[in-house]
């Protein structure tokens, strides 16, 4: 067995996903977290200078979501052959062209502004993209509440974990994709994941 | 034998890396192009509205990196192990990087601001970007001339394609990266993608 350590920030943010990974899969792992005013004096131990990194048996990988991929894949929750990992991929990809549009309400300043852009957001932006991953996940999802083939992979954890951003910013953003709540509701009564997400840090991001 | 077909615009951007993947493993394809007169037609064809879209025995795959990490799977380009097409996925991550800090002075349409954009991206972003993949391409590249474990993976393919494209814009912007000239040479080299290379329709980007 491997021995995995994980650095990122004390946030979920993009390394909550490969936190889920290991919780769903019940494999341990190092959970390293830095505070913002800890990070400068580690960013020099980082491939690229950025988090989240992956430590493998001592080697490094930058990167969240080739992290998040090589772990499902590791763990099995990444789709079962290399077709369902593409729907699986192209999921994964379409949530994080969601999260761009985000970007810019988390570090816009001038608070008029601020409200502005969210309100954009959540009014024009997502619901377009929440639209598109409703389609995938009835194209891939043979039916079921999981996005690719009946089964929990990556990409019901990923959208989960972004998900929760955009509630925590606009509770009822998902008021009208009932298939994507249901989806969420299945991935948050799986026992794993359930009982790590009642011990997990409760973090601002 | 599955078969395949690409849609896409009658470019190279974003579907180029999957012409390259299918070029280099001699594999054949329908390559279907659209000018973009012909595009509105057909955008309800695609499950998000958008292209590349790669139909494998009539199913249908949106999200062009999605795509070509299947593709590149299919045909043996994209790591020999798990941990390998991690360390694949993390060049091409940083790849896509490199394309977000691009997008924005190609979308501005004031000309003045374009051309400072421009200037930016040339001037700070892309050699930052750049010092990026030689330090992945260092790191994992086995001490050889690709990216990752001294074979051609479509990383290098993906490489290829956007430093085509930004040398033909600034044809200096790689004097100083001998390894990334160094590799754009090799993946030029091999005989099935030079020949491909000569061949293919001529487009700007």
């Amino acid at each position: 067995m491997p021995s995995y350590k994980l650095t990122y920030f004390n946030g979920r943010g993009l390394g909550e996903v490969s936190r889920l990974i290991f919780a769903a899969a019940g494999q341990k792992f190092e959970d390293v977290r830095y505070e913002r005013d800890q990070f400068p004096a580690h960013k020099a131990e980082m491939p690229l200078g950025q988090m989240p990194v992956l430590e493998v048996d001592g080697v490094k990988l930058p990167q969240s979501s080739a992290i998040a991929r090589y772990l499902a894949k590791e763990f099995h929750l990444a789709g079962k052959d290399n077709f369902d990992q593409a729907k699986v991929d192209a999921v994964v990809d379409t949530v994080g062209d969601s999260f761009k549009g985000f970007i810019p309400t988390i570090f816009e300043q001038d608070p008029v502004k601020k409200e502005e852009i969210k309100k954009k957001f959540f009014t024009d932006d997502l619901p377009k993209h929440l639209q598109n991953l409703e389609t995938l996940g009835k194209l891939y999802g043979n039916g079921g509440h999981f996005f690719v083939g009946n089964q929990l992979t990556w990409a019901d954890l990923y959208f989960y974990n972004f998900a929760q951003t955009y509630i925590e910013a606009e509770a009822d953003c998902l008021n009208n994709f009932p298939w994507l709540k249901q989806n969420r509701a299945e991935v948050e009564k799986q026992p794993k994941i359930a009982e790590y997400l009642k011990q997990r840090p409760k973090t601002q991001f | 034998m599955p078969s395949y077909k690409l849609s896409y615009f009658n470019l190279r951007g974003f579907a180029e890396v999957s012409r390259l993947i299918f070029a280099a493993a001699g594999e054949k394809y329908e390559d279907v192009r659209y000018e973009r007169d012909q595009w509105p037609a057909h955008k309800d064809e695609m499950p998000l509205g958008q292209m590349p879209v790669l139909e494998v025995d009539g199913v249908k795959l949106p999200q062009s990196a999605a795509i070509a990490r299947f593709l590149a799977k299919q045909f043996h380009l994209a790591g020999k192990d798990n941990f390998e097409q991690a360390q694949v996925d993390a060049v091409v991550d940083t790849i896509y990087d490199l394309l977000k800090a691009f997008i924005p002075s190609r979308r501005e349409q004031d000309e003045a601001k374009k051309e400072e954009l421009t200037k930016k991206f040339f001037g700070e972003e892309l050699p930052k970007h750049l010092q990026n993949l030689e330090t992945l391409g260092k790191l994992y590249g086995n001490g050889g001339h690709f990216f990752v474990g001294n074979q051609l993976t479509w990383a290098d393919l993906l490489f290829q394609n956007f430093a085509e494209t930004f040398v033909g814009m600034n044809a200096d912007c790689l004097n100083n990266f001998p390894w990334l000239q160094k590799n754009r040479a090799e993946v030029e080299k091999q005989p099935r993608i030079a020949e491909y290379l000569k061949n293919r329709p001529k487009t700007e980007i």
